[in-house]
């Protein structure tokens, strides 16, 4: 069995028919698909070591206690945080930048202060900074994206960050950015965005719900100040995720929420709060999601680092094997996308000099729409068809937007995509292309 | 000329020929590349359909007392659906019209075959061709929805601008048990608008207003919810209900989209 096969194995969701059809999953930039060793340990937690963490003096509940506290520390070293203090819980991306946007700016943020977002982001890295900024009475100010069209085939989209210092001024308290947009695809180099913050004093918040999919995160080395992401899009459960803090920074916030597990003591009158990083998780965690965490970091971690014997005994690096397809399956859709299905418009990319289309992308990610052709439409056709692409605006109305869409479809791939599965899914939708058209 | 019936019997025929989905689904997209195009002028925000993912847009003109609909929208597997809808509904009269379900749909496996964002936009096609339906029948029979009686002592701005603010805010409160609005069940009796007497900062407004039944477990509940409701109101300073069960409730108090939302047309 090849590598790339053995991966699938561990999938389960993927062995399924829809409508008929072989499942072709490529809405993983949405929600992954779940391995086996995570189905394992949710179904272990909910039907055995079923108890309150933090709570009592029984065995049973010392056991989901650590398995929730053991995923703390599986995360805190897949992301090198100095600390477990470093490392909240929260139920997804879209809590941590709450989180953040609510007690970050209750203290730090007063009125006519300025906080900047990026314009490649996802809805939950613009509006819950735009209620902080309502309730301080403050202004946000936009970092803009390229949007220069490229040879009638999209538009580059790049986060502009050599425009941040002209944004910046006393007034600014806090800077948004996205790590990898779900859009595009694209890469923003948060790293310069933090240097240029940092030269002024700002802390950086990273939205890294893709990010952490398809980079390298090192929180210590990237220099941000808060980084979120969640587990669904990482292999695990639904309705956990991470919100990285500065140490510094989050003992000066405020709780988010008030309840149980974030105390010390309490009186009627006054309470004190319970050490980091409990300070910011009241009430029962979703601690079968959070514990998942452990398994689907593990297994992302074997994805970059894993060493299996092919079937000439040879040790293969996975990693080698993954990337390679993820590359192929990039160049490949990048190429058929254009020659192959035609009249494409793609939201995002590199420009390139060598290649047939004047267009490169790093990752296999695909956002774009086909001239005349509606995208709800297409992607109907493709479900028919067994394919799943997301379609609509994306929750990032504003950047499809500025790109002159109103609507588009994308197409995003895992490690557990085959090359195979691009070609069947370009056939796919040159038919529904001809339906439509 | 056929009857709605026929027309969906028809319609039924014409699918049983295709063996799968894709093949169905090339006959509406087929059908919507037919579908007359309509003038953009047509295509405005009153004639855009409510609660459909893609745009929709209908129309409807009325020809010695028959009804006939134009229709466009930016999916063209939604234009195809809403084709068959015209074709069907197209050149009847409103009670016809209501009177007849679009069972071509489920016999033909439609809903089925669709997202539910999909599905959903279709439901709110059938409603709005209902709508239209509805509105000229009420038109020929001089109809009148049992509105509440209003008075207002006010003869100054913002009266006016406040009773309609009221009314809104009204239709904000629902019934817990049924899925409709206090105002357009038929709930409230009477709204009377007293201007603010002197210096005071706000009219006070007083509510007459019923329960679906005396022995309804909510009432203090949707009481308060009135209350909160019209307090929120720009301009209002004090609320006063009183809770009447004379004359009593009864369904023919709902509003005609009530009654349709309810499936009871």
């Amino acid at each position: 069995m090849n590598i790339i096969n053995r991966i699938r194995a561990d999938f389960p969701a993927l062995e399924q028919k829809m409508n008929g059809e072989q499942l072709i999953y490529l809405d993983s930039a949405a929600t992954s698909q779940k391995p086996k060793s995570v189905l394992s340990l949710m179904e272990e937690m909910a039907g055995r070591t079923n108890a309150n963490v933090h709570r009592a003096m029984y065995a049973l509940s010392d056991k989901a206690t650590e398995l929730y506290e053991t995923a703390r520390e599986v995360v805190r070293e897949f992301i090198n945080a100095p600390a477990r203090e470093n490392i909240i819980f929260t139920s997804g991306t879209t809590a941590s930048i709450n989180l953040v946007a609510d007690s970050f700016c209750r203290t730090f943020l007063k009125a006519n202060d300025a906080i900047i977002i990026a314009a490649d982001s996802h809805h939950s890295n613009i509006v819950p900074w735009q209620l902080a900024a309502q309730r301080a009475g403050a202004e946000i100010r936009v970092l803009p994206i390229s949007t220069e069209p490229t040879q009638g085939r999209g538009f580059t989209a790049h986060l502009l960050i050599e425009e941040l210092e002209n944004l910046i001024d006393e007034k600014v308290k806090i800077v948004a950015v996205t790590h990898v947009s779900n859009i595009t695809g694209l890469v923003n180099q948060v790293e310069r965005v933090i240097e240029i913050a940092h030269r002024h004093n700002i802390p950086v918040v990273v939205d890294g719900a893709q990010g952490i999919v398809h980079q390298a995160v090192d929180v210590q080395k990237m220099g941000c100040d808060f980084y979120a992401f969640s587990a669904h899009k990482i292999y695990g459960a639904t309705g956990a995720g991470v919100l990285y803090g500065k140490r510094e920074l989050l003992e000066q916030m405020p709780p988010y929420m008030g309840g149980g597990d974030m105390v010390e003591t309490v009186t009627y009158q006054k309470t004190t709060y319970a050490p980091l990083p409990l300070k910011f998780e009241a009430g029962t965690p979703n601690f079968i999601g959070a514990a998942s965490l452990a398994p689907a970091l593990e297994y992302a971690k074997w994805l970059k680092d894993g060493i299996v014997q092919s079937v000439d005994g040879e040790s293969v690096s996975v990693c080698d094997v993954v990337e390679a397809e993820q590359k192929k399956i990039t160049e490949y859709l990048t190429e058929a996308l254009f020659n192959e299905v035609g009249d494409v418009q793609l939201y995002g990319f590199e420009k390139s000099t060598d290649a047939s289309t004047g267009v490169k992308k790093e990752l296999p990610l695909f956002t774009f729409n086909i001239k005349g052709a509606n995208a709800g439409d297409l992607a109907q056709l493709l479900d028919k068809m067994g394919v799943a692409v997301r379609s609509g605006l994306m929750c990032a109305e504003p950047l499809l937007n500025s790109l002159g869409a109103t609507g588009a479809l994308r197409a995003s791939f895992a490690p557990y995509n085959t090359l195979a599965e691009a070609k069947n899914f370009i056939a796919c939708l040159r038919r529904a292309k001809q339906m439509v058209l | 000329m056929a009857t709605i019936k026929d027309i969906q019997e028809q319609i039924v025929e014409e699918f049983a020929v295709f063996d799968n989905w894709m093949d169905k689904y090339q006959y509406i997209i087929d059908l919507g590349k037919a579908l007359p195009v309509i003038e953009e002028s047509s295509k405005t925000e009153e004639n855009l359909i409510k609660g459909c993912q893609s745009r929709v847009w209908l129309s409807c003109k009325e020809k010695d007392g028959l009804l006939y609909f134009t229709a466009d929208s930016d999916a063209i597997i939604t234009k195809g659906i809403i084709s068959l809808l015209i074709r069907v509904y197209d050149g009847h009269s409103a009670d016809e019209i209501l009177a007849a379900e679009p069972e071509f749909i489920e016999q033909i496996g439609l809903k089925a075959n669709l997202s539910p964002t999909r599905a959903n936009g279709l439901l709110s096609m059938i409603k709005q061709i209902k709508l239209y339906a509805l509105a000229y029948s009420q038109k020929e029979s001089g109809a009148q929805n049992k509105e509440p009686e209003i008075a207002t002592e006010a003869k100054l701005y913002p009266a006016d601008e406040l009773q309609k603010n009221i009314v809104r805010a009204l239709k904000q409160v629902y019934d817990p048990e049924i899925s409709v609005n206090v105002y357009d069940l038929g709930l409230i009796y009477e709204i009377k608008i007293t201007p603010p007497a002197g210096e005071a900062a706000g009219f006070e407004v007083f509510i007459k207003m019923t329960m679906t039944s005396p022995t309804c477990p909510l009432a203090d509940d949707v009481i308060a919810d009135v209350e909160s409701a019209v307090s929120d109101v720009p301009g209002v300073k004090g609320v006063k209900i009183e809770l009447v069960f004379e004359p009593a409730w009864d369904d023919s108090r709902m509003s005609e989209e009530a009654k349709l939302e309810l499936g009871l047309l």
